[in-house]
């Protein structure tokens, strides 16, 4: 089964929004039109322990405070397009006020593109464990179980 | 052989909307993949599963879900459930949902199974091929009116393969680029192999989560080299059972496996295309799937555009005589907007001695 792979490896994400969705076979096509993901259904976080970066600088300082902690750092890697990042926003924010000393984080991957690509994310959701600057953990897809578990390994 | 035990064999749905509007707007590009996850649950609720796992790519989003798999495209959705669902409630909901929340219409529909283990345990519309496509034709708009269903039949197994499809076009016009072959493999295979079987259960008393028991079991069976480019999102279910959908790039495939003895089921779908490059993938992924399950019976079902269903039975034949599986019976029948369907059921040479 080919596809093409090579779209994987460049901004593919952004592309969904200039080509036609139509031609199925090459969706990583040269395009210049860049455009930002605009934000089609907003849901304010009821916690405040989920944080959204919408620049790379902010981000930066945030990462580079974080590693003077020892707190774990849950980041997500989500698209405004995904549905199945939509079934995980309800869980992550149970899990935002159960895990109160973890850091919850979400990038949006057409927003923080350059982010995106230097975790290598490919598929959404993912979510990259962190401590100290360092991954400890990565959960690629909406694995409830599964994520539950790591972030309760990985918490102090 | 177990009186009734939990049916392996699944329903499977596929429905493609028009996304024809001339100047789309980004949202409308997104077709399908704008629908609320709440309307994809209530879809789902009326057919009585929920979902495990899922993940999304830029192409699409795959579901796995507590009696299967759903995969979203944007002008395109495909539901496959086992057990005792009711799939075809699913189809008023959806079209509820794509007609009012994204103004999308449908323009095909199409229902395929094999044959049940256990035909007396389905509920309605499922107690039989008439019920269910008397069901379809009082459920689908009544835009699509060319329609057709067929028994396509195997001689002596167990194995036959049902076909309803219903369009608003007659000519093949899914989406597709023209110099490309597209394929839909459908494979159902029953009296696995125990021992391999048993690599479906879950050791008792592990701590692991059903994902990463669903990844281990996906490595230790070789499930991860049947094609090595796609993410893989797998799930092992309690006692045992197992599920998997793979993405590479647009392309889809899903693997469920219903390990126990005595109603033994394992199915692999997946869609290709067909060019010089990719000849060989659909006998490699066959050649792997038979390692993988051994099964006592094997049915093919591809579905494929005319150009190209004149060799794709004898390649699949090729593919799978080396091995010790004999064919047993071809059908080809052809369906307005599906193409044409080939439909193959294989054996092993020497019938091993199934004790049941």
């Amino acid at each position: 089964m080919s596809s093409s792979k090579q779209d994987l490896n460049t901004n593919k994400f952004c592309f969904l929004k200039v080509s036609k969705l139509k031609d199925r076979g090459k969706m990583g096509a040269n395009s210049s039109n860049m455009e930002y993901a605009h934000h089609t259904s907003t849901k304010s976080p009821s916690s405040s322990h989920i944080l959204t970066f919408h620049s790379t600088a902010k981000w930066k300082a945030h990462f580079d405070a974080s590693k003077q902690t020892n707190k774990l750092m849950v980041i997500e890697f989500t698209a405004t397009w995904c549905g199945p990042c939509k079934y995980m926003d309800p869980i992550i924010q149970d899990f935002a006020a159960k895990y109160i000393k973890v850091d919850f984080i979400k990038i949006d991957v057409d927003e923080l593109m350059g982010v995106t690509q230097e975790f290598q994310v490919q598929a959404m959701p993912t979510f990259i464990l962190m401590k100290k600057g360092k991954v400890v953990d990565k959960v690629v897809g909406a694995k409830k179980e599964e994520l539950e578990k790591l972030v309760e390994k990985h918490q102090n | 052989m177990a009186f009734s035990g939990f049916e392996g064999f699944e329903k499977r749905l596929e429905f493609h909307f028009l996304n024809d509007d001339p100047n789309p707007t980004i949202n409308h590009q997104l077709g399908l993949r704008k629908l609320e996850f709440e309307s994809i649950q209530q879809i789902l609720q009326a057919v009585q599963c929920t979902v495990v796992s899922a993940v999304g790519n830029s192409y699409f989003d795959a579901y796995v879900l507590s009696e299967s798999s759903l995969f979203v495209y944007p002008t395109k959705i495909i539901i496959k459930t086992c057990g005792t669902t009711q799939l075809l409630k699913s189809i008023i909901p959806l079209i509820y949902f794509s007609n009012n929340h994204l103004n999308l219409t449908l323009s095909s529909v199409s229902y395929t199974r094999g044959s049940f283990i256990f035909p007396n345990s389905q509920p309605f519309p499922h107690s039989s091929f008439n019920e269910e496509v008397s069901y379809l034709e009082n459920t689908i708009p009544s835009n699509l009116c060319y329609k057709k269903a067929s028994i396509m039949p195997s001689k002596s197994s167990s194995h036959s393969w049902h076909v309803f499809t219903a369009t608003q076009n007659p000519h093949h016009d899914h989406d597709h680029i023209p110099y490309e072959l597209p394929y839909t493999m459908e494979i159902c295979m029953t009296e696995l192999d125990p021992v391999l079987a048993g690599k479906f259960f879950r050791k008792p008393g592990d701590e692991k989560s059903g994902h990463s028991a669903g990844k281990e079991m996906t490595e230790l069976t070789g499930i991860n080299k049947i094609n090595k480019e796609a993410f893989i999102c797998d799930f092992a279910f309690d006692p045992c059972g197992y599920s998997m959908n793979g993405m590479d790039g647009g392309l889809y495939s899903t693997i469920h496996v219903t390990p126990e003895d005595g109603y033994s089921y394992a199915s692999f779908e997946c869609v290709g295309s067909v060019n010089n490059d990719d000849d060989d993938a659909i006998v490699h992924v066959l050649r792997k799937v038979v390692q993988i399950f051994r099964p006592g019976t094997m049915s093919v079902s591809i579905t494929t555009c005319s150009e190209y269903n004149n060799e794709v039975w004898r390649k699949v034949a090729s593919a799978l005589e080396p091995l010790g599986l004999k064919c047993r019976s071809c059908a080809m029948d052809q369906f307005p907007a599906l193409g044409s369907v080939v439909f193959q059921t294989f054996t092993p040479l020497r019938r091993k001695n199934a004790s049941k």
